[in-house]
């Protein structure tokens, strides 16, 4: 079996951009709009979401061929659920701090549509390495795009990033940025940016 | 297709589930002791934050709950620590209260569990709003959207009143139970 590279940058890249998870393909919005009001919340639901949507790309590209096509869907959530709870008490043990702040939140990540989305779109239909190189595009161009908007709503909305104080005492933090609706208009306008961008680009 | 013959299905829902178990298993086994390790410390921390100056800690049972005394270098009971909760804006909310009993004075709290808004009444757990209670009598506190005037007004977070108010009465709640149980002095 030879490994076509070009491909699997392309397999990478992919996720990066052209059909980013939030900006593009507009699903997993549940985190998105959830969970970013700071920048470290949304870096570390980035992170925690990866590597559920890794893991579970690489078991199911593996055992694609033994799962009969009618109880496919229940088997993926199976594994993907079987990860997220590893994920849940591996945070719990290990980052305590960072399980307390995203709370309900991860255990959640075996309903968010990109990762089951991602599984039925890609990993059934194509081999391991190429769903290594999907998953790991598609998670950090997730993660990117939560850290962003957890910057900018935790900048607007409390004057600091990652629990830093970059704006000094004269500026009156806009509470709405931290609730759901800063959410809202936060990802509106960062998807009117990018859609700007890459229109321009062609 | 005979791939999709209901034995098939069967099987093969069964053999996941059954891996899933076992894999979940030995991480349950592995994560364990290392989550009650964090609480228990988490819990001690914060009996140390809400009593100033407490050497030694001592579990009391009264009533059916579980009081913490802290005492000093010298022996000298400084006050009393107990946890208290109940429902926030979105789960439930657990508090560690310290009290000065000979003064009926709160020395402060801490929050050791809740599922409150990041960002919103998460800062509960945040000084700004546990100076609120920091070294006040015990009294009836009511929740104000205002700098309060009263000592016992207490400001609620700015979005936030849900969770404002529930700390503020899961604390009543906790005052009352400590008062029940030591009798309302020493």
């Amino acid at each position: 079996m030879s490994i076509d590279f070009k491909e699997l940058v392309q397999d990478f890249a992919n996720g990066l951009w052209t059909e980013n998870p939030i900006i593009r393909l507009v699903i997993g919005m549940c985190p998105t709009l959830a969970v970013t009001n700071t920048a470290s919340n949304g870096l570390a639901m980035g992170l925690a979401t990866s590597f559920v949507l890794i893991m579970s790309e690489i078991v199911i590209s593996i055992i694609k061929k033994l799962i009969p096509a009618n109880v496919r869907i229940p088997s993926y959530i199976l594994i993907i659920a079987t990860f997220v709870t590893f994920t849940d008490y591996f945070l719990k043990a290990f980052f305590p701090d960072i399980a307390a702040s995203l709370s309900i939140f991860i255990p959640l990540i075996v309903v968010n549509c990109l990762i089951l989305g991602r599984q039925e779109a890609f990993a059934s239909k194509n081999p391991t390495h190429r769903a290594i190189a999907d998953g790991l595009g598609m998670g950090i161009g997730f993660t990117w795009v939560l850290t962003l908007l957890g910057i900018i709503r935790e900048v607007l909305g409390m004057g600091s990033v990652f629990g830093l104080q970059v704006l000094g005492e004269w500026y009156r933090p806009m509470v709405i940025m931290v609730l759901p609706a800063g959410a809202f208009i936060t990802l509106g306008i960062l998807v009117g940016i990018m859609n700007q961008i890459s229109r321009e680009g062609k | 297709m005979e791939k999709n013959n209901m034995k098939n299905l069967i099987l093969t829902l069964s053999i996941i589930g059954i891996v899933s178990a076992l894999t979940l298993t030995f991480v349950y086994e592995w994560t364990t002791p290392y989550i009650q390790a964090n609480q228990a410390a988490a819990q001690k921390k914060a009996i140390n934050e809400v009593l100033p100056g407490v050497e030694n800690v001592k579990e009391v049972e009264k009533n059916g709950d579980i009081f913490y005394e802290g005492f000093d270098a010298n022996g000298n009971r400084v006050g009393v620590a107990f946890i208290s909760s109940g429902g926030g804006y979105n789960g439930m909310i657990e508090i560690m209260i310290g009290v000065d009993l000979n003064e009926e004075k709160i020395y402060e709290f801490s929050v050791l569990n809740h599922a409150e808004t990041p960002g919103l009444g998460a800062r509960i757990t945040e000084p700004q709003f546990k100076s609120n209670f920091e070294d006040k009598t015990f009294a009836d506190y009511t929740v104000v959207k205002t700098p309060p005037q009263k000592e016992t007004e207490v400001q609620a977070i700015a979005g936030a009143t849900i969770s404002s108010v529930s700390v503020t009465r899961i604390i009543g709640s906790g005052l009352d139970k400590v008062t029940a149980a030591y009798g309302g002095g020493n």
